[in-house]
């Protein structure tokens, strides 16, 4: 039996201890600051999407995420998240598209700019946060980002950057990342509430399960 | 024990089931895989799989059929229709959390499940076949997990099918030929999509369900095996009932569902906490559309296949990597002939099976983490030295196994 137990916790070694390493790996050269945000804070989602909507929809779109869904959940009205988000310009069915016409990015900044309902899955909360941080202007006057060299993105934020306190730079990019991790699984915290629930139950199940083996088994003489 | 089945069936009597049994044995098919199945009384731990196995096909059927009313197979659609399934379906996120847990669940169970069959030589005579049909439903499930992975058409979807697909192209003469042929396009393209598709949903689900009832058919038709390796049909009692058995029904269902409970407990822990399962269930780069012009810094097959990656790429002929691959898979089916050892159980077996084995599940464990990392020279290094461990195993045992020192086998279960 011991030696069972063994490979039993080798086996068990497949799946559990890599879970971290493929999030360490991700391969950027800088140590990621932490966004440290919270899905369960609505009023920094609400200001992440009022952020989101005048810093970055001039050329990134959330295109999974329609206005209504992003009202019911951050709790807005229909009119409060068209007049926040979209300066009462879109109906509240519509998906939270760019404002940019199609192709300007392309002609303008040499690329266009990604959808972003999912970089917060696809690339982690962390590297959001710090993304939109790492700008640095070189002698020249030229921005640069040190997280994605090259990008064709501006420091959008430099103006909150320049005018405000560390503290409320530091705020504005965490409200952003906020809002974007929520983006990227809006029934996260549905799921997060759920699940124990659902673990509970079957404790108690578990329990009525084992006492009804033990009971059936009293017959088995071992 | 077919005289009793007949007692006691309802045939010719005014009862319902009187009804049915004169026109169909539905008692008699009870009794002979549940009610009067006598399975051993001495299963362990490891005797959770086979059942729990069963319970994740069907909980990826469940949730396959429903997925499927909402999932569009087209290139343009199927990104798209995998996050409006996530995000607009009632409970769709659920479902598709469900789906892909359990592909790994399955994966999990189905691992730990074989691995019983070598801790106890349930392959060995007369349980061949029950091997070889639970082989052939691996390499079926292999190929529906790999179907199924394209279907999000993510990043890492289209490019590890790219990859596996080009293998094909490696085979001489025919290779490249065969690979466009199951492509269906020069590269992998909403053609694949949909031909994998109607493999996924339909034509690889139905074999494995074909497969699943032929293992138990057979399986029931040889009885179990168990802890001891000892054959509990030899010895009955008067009414030809084995000493040692016990009805399937009620004692291994009871047993069964709590070992299923608290399977459900594991899995709904990473179903609602993990369902990325950090980054080896869902991959990252999944998140983003399939871009034929884009392709990822790694291409990391999902875990369940890196230890077999993870040969291929030790070899450092293509060809010949494939080949390795192949062969890899195929050598267990020649277990039941490999093992010339009489004794079944590792407990009564002698020291050489017990290393072998041993350095046989850590090589697989070492072959999958190293499938998942990019290879630098000290992990090809690493990954060519547990390729020739694992094939090692097979080569070593038949010649260990014809004269290896083994202790008495109790003539009861223990």
């Amino acid at each position: 039996m011991t030696n069972m137990k063994k490979i039993l916790w080798l086996m068990s070694l497949l799946i559990l201890p890599f879970t971290s390493h493929l999030q360490a790996a991700g391969g950027y050269n800088i140590t990621l600051e932490s966004a440290d945000n919270n899905l369960r804070d609505q009023e920094s989602l609400k200001r992440g999407a009022i952020l989101f909507s005048n810093y970055c929809m001039a050329c990134h779109s959330v295109k999974y995420m329609r206005y209504n869904r992003i009202a019911r959940d951050l709790g807005w009205t229909d009119e409060e998240v068209i007049s926040e988000m979209a300066y009462g310009l879109n109906t509240v069915t519509e998906d939270v598209m760019t404002r940019m016409l199609p192709g300007v990015a392309l002609d303008v900044l040499g690329s266009e700019a990604p959808d972003l309902s999912l970089m917060a899955r696809l690339k982690g909360d962390d590297y959001i946060y710090t993304f939109l941080r790492a700008y640095q202007q070189d002698e020249e006057g030229v921005w640069n980002n040190s997280v994605l060299k090259g990008t064709s993105m501006p420091n959008v934020l430099e103006g909150i950057e320049r005018h405000a306190t560390p503290e409320e730079y530091a705020q504005a990019a965490r409200d952003i990342t906020n809002f974007l991790a929520y983006a990227g699984e809006p029934s996260k915290l549905q799921r997060l509430d759920l699940g124990w629930k659902v673990i509970a139950f079957l404790l108690v199940l578990l329990l009525l399960t084992y006492l009804l083996k033990r009971e059936y088994w009293r017959d088995i003489k071992h | 024990m077919s005289h009793q089945t007949n007692d006691q069936s309802q045939a010719g009597k005014s009862t319902v089931l009187g009804w049915f049994d004169e026109r169909y044995p539905v008692s008699s098919t009870w009794n002979k895989h549940v009610g009067e199945y006598y399975a051993p009384r001495n299963f362990n731990f490891w005797y959770f799989f086979g059942s729990l196995a069963l319970i994740v096909l069907v909980n990826q059927i469940v949730t396959g059929i429903w997925l499927t009313m909402s999932y569009s197979p087209t290139g343009a659609g199927a990104f798209n229709s995998v996050e409006y399934i996530m995000r607009d379906v009632e409970w769709g996120w659920l479902l598709r959390y469900l789906h892909s847990t359990g592909a790994s669940a399955f994966f999990i169970v189905i691992y730990l499940h074989m691995m019983r069959g070598l801790l106890y030589g349930s392959y060995k005579k007369p349980r061949e076949l029950v091997w070889i049909i639970g082989m052939l439903l691996f390499l079926v499930l292999m190929g529906e997990a790999f179907m199924g992975y394209l279907l999000p058409w993510g990043q890492m979807s289209f490019w590890g099918a790219q990859v596996i697909i080009s293998l094909f192209g490696a085979i001489p003469v025919i290779g490249p030929d065969l690979a466009l042929w199951i492509r269906g396009d020069f590269v992998i393209s909403e053609v694949t999509l949909t031909r994998f598709f109607a493999l996924h949903v339909i034509a690889l689900p139905l074999l494995l369900v074909i497969l699943v009832f032929m293992h138990l058919v057979a399986l029931h038709h040889v009885g179990s095996n168990n802890p001891d390796g000892v054959e509990i049909k030899k010895l009955k009692d008067n009414n030809g009932i084995p000493l040692d058995g016990i009805r399937f029904h009620p004692y291994y269902a009871v047993k069964d569902a709590m070992g299923a409970v608290f399977f459900f407990i594991l899995f709904a822990l990473v179903l609602f906490y993990a369902p990325e399962g950090g980054g080896f269930f869902i991959e990252a780069p999944n998140f983003e559309p399939a871009n034929p012009l884009k392709t990822p810094e790694h291409i990391v097959p999902v875990w369940y296949f890196t230890p077999f990656y993870a040969i291929l790429r030790a070899v450092p002929d293509k060809f010949l990597g494939v080949v390795a691959m192949g062969a890899a898979i195929a050598v267990l089916f020649a277990m039941p002939w490999l093992d010339r050892c009489k004794v079944k159980s590792i407990r009564y077996r002698g020291n050489s099976f017990k290393v072998l084995l041993t350095i046989l599940v850590i090589s697989f464990i070492v072959l999958g983490f190293l499938g998942t990392q990019p290879s630098t020279p000290l992990y090809t290094k690493l990954a060519q030295i547990f390729t020739a461990l694992y094939f090692m195993f097979f080569l070593v045992l038949p010649f260990t196994s014809a004269n290896e020192k083994t202790k008495p086998v109790p003539e009861r279960v223990t």
